[in-house]
């Protein structure tokens, strides 16, 4: 039955590689019916399992986790295309098994959707989980989070193997505790950096202490709710991290962790966080140091993450924001760079941006610096102008382009510096226009 | 000059979908034309307000959770928000605020959370968590004297019945209840809704009626407020009737 199951798949993965097709979910799905939601333990996995989890950061971590082994000559498999739950974890298992589903290789690395660890993991032994963050995303603001932690919570209770978490964020470091009995819970940590602040910046969630209600009290926030915080009451929040990132500072940009100093190419805080996390992983599995380094200070991000376009000689950043706490981030990198610039906002109201662009609200536009000039577009430019208008920003400098062409050409109107911020269904439309833009006027792409 | 004093109730658990930002808005359209806003908070365990010296109390909209969370502190706010409103304050009640003024809200398990009972309407969860009612909504009130068209965003699975006067009548949307005529409950001195977006963001009219409101009572004369250059809230709610009313 199970070989017959297996079959079926691989003839699936065969059929659309001749169709020239990508086998990302669709296998999985088809053998996840079959075997009545039981697919992933069809396959048979000796060798140890990574995962990593969380709302921001999981593609990056895993592609840079995958790189360490890689580097160190392992055989390993990963799922590069983000095909991060059952159905998907289960068509990259389909391609890399033998008959009899035997998974052949020295490490698997998964990027695992949230809400599907538990599932995947009770059915595959996970060697090391590794969750980085809990934010609430704009699909699933109505308490879905904390059902999520809650899921993920149960399977850590009896969970042996390493779990590496965000120490700073209480919504992750709470997982700590589900299971007393494992000893191999590991928390990263950073420490200030020159933008944290003493008091919440921006709208967060998980001000209460998750064991007894208190209110947790914080040495300092580098961003949302991410920061040094702990429990006044019960002291949750009172462990000892198993590695920090210190001596951050993003002009250059550069951090240090474990004693050893990293460049890394992405200047955000929220980049340290990741790339800590990363080297928290290679510290479980006695990765050679250079082979960090190089994985670390090379590692950066297109398609719209952080990406820099010449509009002529008018240098300009492009980056995706999907809820409020990426355009929190990105509006503290525009912040922290000296001199004015000027910002495009593209807003979009599409089914896979959520419809409702109200999370716009959350973010604080009060800190704008030196921003001389703002241009929005997309599908809903007013709704986003409104917003900007009503933090304070005088509307005499706002200027409505719904069509992006329109909005590329009046903001490469006027020299100097440019960012631009745009939401999920926006951010290819958005690289396409500033690409037009470049073909016709000049300038470059990264 | 002129001041108005907000309650802004729970400001730290009720804060979905952009909530927060009708408090932003009020404060502007008040500071456009020199009127100081001064806004408070009130969370659970902060000392008990005199909610009568508030020209406006405001509560936004809650996760299931949270709202199960605050409804046993609300119950204690009960006498001091009853009098107040009584005596002339503001309700502007977003979603779980609206749902918890009512008689209950019964959720999905069958049990019901006690509401304050300052109005008759009562709330039902579906038993399924999947059926909500999701999507932009648009309404048509009377409530300022001359009738507006006013833009949304629902997002809510609680059905709420009995309500004697509704906000508005849903041109588009859901509403109280999946596909009814009308949405949220009004008086002269409260606007109970379910609008996120946040409701005030392309609403203008509705800010200044309440600014108005609150102004003319605490003076004891009609005030009229100076009119705003409001050119991109009303092109932006312009945008979404033209998209959503038209076939
Ligand atoms: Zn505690």
């Amino acid at each position: 039955m199970k070989r017959l199951q297996i079959l079926i798949g691989k003839i699936i993965v065969k059929m659309l590689h001749l169709m020239k097709r990508n086998a990302g979910n669709l296998p999985g799905i088809v053998l996840w019916h079959i075997s009545r939601h039981k697919a992933v333990s069809m396959f048979k996995v000796d060798c140890p399992i990574i995962a990593v989890t969380g709302t921001n950061g999981k593609t990056s971590v895993t592609n840079c986790i995958a790189q360490l082994f890689e580097r160190s000559g392992k055989k390993i498999i990963t799922n590069r295309e983000g095909n991060n739950l059952d159905t998907g974890i289960c068509s990259l298992l389909l391609r890399h098994c033998d008959m009899k589903g035997r998974v052949k290789a020295d490490y698997l690395i998964l990027e695992t959707d949230e809400s599907h660890v538990p599932v995947v993991y009770s059915q595959l032994k996970l060697e090391t989980l590794i969750v980085l963050d809990f934010f609430r995303d704009q699909l699933d603001r109505n308490g879905e989070m904390e059902t999520l932690i809650q899921k993920i919570n149960g399977f850590c209770k009896t969970f042996n193997g390493n779990l590496l978490l965000n120490g700073d964020d209480p919504n992750t470091a709470r997982l700590g505790r589900a299971n007393p009995d494992n000893k191999n819970v590991k928390y990263f940590h950073a420490e200030p950096y020159d933008f944290a602040t003493k008091t919440v910046f921006e709208a967060s969630e998980g001000r209460f202490c998750p064991f007894c209600g208190e209110t947790l009290e914080y040495d300092y926030y580098q961003y949302s709710h991410i920061g040094k915080f702990h429990c006044p009451k019960c002291g949750f929040g009172n462990y000892k991290p198993y590695i920090t990132a210190s001596d951050i500072d993003l002009d250059k940009p550069v951090f240090t962790a474990d004693g050893h100093t990293f460049s890394p190419k992405l200047n955000s805080i929220y980049n340290v966080y990741n790339m800590t996390a990363v080297a928290g992983a290679a510290k479980i599995y006695n990765i050679r140091q250079d082979i960090v380094d190089s994985v670390i200070s090379s590692y950066t991000v297109k398609n719209g993450r952080m990406e820099s376009f010449m509009l002529g000689d008018r240098k300009t950043t492009l980056n995706l924001a999907k809820n409020p706490v990426g355009a929190n981030m990105t509006l503290r990198v525009m912040n922290e760079m000296k001199g004015e610039k000027e910002l495009l906002f593209v807003l979009n109201d599409n089914v896979a941006d959520g419809l409702d662009v109200s999370w716009i609200w959350d973010i604080n536009f009060s800190i704008f610096e030196r921003v001389t000039r703002v241009v929005t577009s997309g599908t809903r430019a007013y709704d986003i102008a409104v917003r900007i208008k009503c933090s304070g920003y005088d509307q005499a400098n706002i200027v409505v382009r719904p069509d992006l062409d329109k909005a590329v050409d009046e903001l490469a109107k006027t020299p100097g510096r440019k960012f631009v911020i745009a939401n999920y269904t926006a951010v290819q439309p958005t690289r396409a226009a500033l690409k037009r833009y470049i073909s016709r006027n000049g300038g470059k792409t990264e | 000059m002129s001041t108005i004093k907000i309650l802004h109730m729970y400001a730290d658990m009720l804060d979905l979908y952009g909530d927060s930002g009708n408090m932003e808005v009020f404060s502007y359209r008040c500071k456009m034309r020199g009127i100081e806003c001064i806004i408070d908070k009130y969370s659970i365990d902060s000392p008990m307000p005199d909610f009568s010296a508030y020209d406006l109390i405001y509560i936004g909209g809650g996760a299931d959770l949270e709202q199960q969370h605050i409804s046993a502190d609300l119950l204690k706010c009960k006498e001091g928000i009853a009098k107040a409103y009584k005596g002339g304050t503001f309700l502007f009640l977003i979603c779980g605020g609206y749902q918890l003024m009512g008689k209950y809200y019964r959720d999905a398990d069958g049990n019901d959370i006690p509401g304050l009972g300052l109005f008759d309407y009562y709330t039902v969860a579906p038993n399924s968590r999947r059926k909500r009612c999701i999507g932009n909504i648009v309404i048509k009130t009377d409530i300022t004297g001359t009738p507006v068209n006013v833009v949304g965003f629902e997002n809510h699975g609680g059905q709420t019945q009995g309500v004697k006067n509704p906000f508005g009548k849903v041109l588009y949307g859901n509403g109280n209840c999946s596909k009814s005529e009308n949405e949220g409950y009004c008086e002269k001195n409260v606007i109970a809704t379910y609008l996120h977006g946040p409701c005030l963001s392309k609403n203008p009219e509705i800010t200044d009626y309440m600014i108005e409101y609150c102004l003319s009572r605490s003076s004891g004369e009609k005030v009229t407020l100076t009119p705003l250059d409001d050119k991109l809230e009303k092109e932006c709610r312009t945008v979404m009737l033209q998209r959503l009313l038209k076939k």
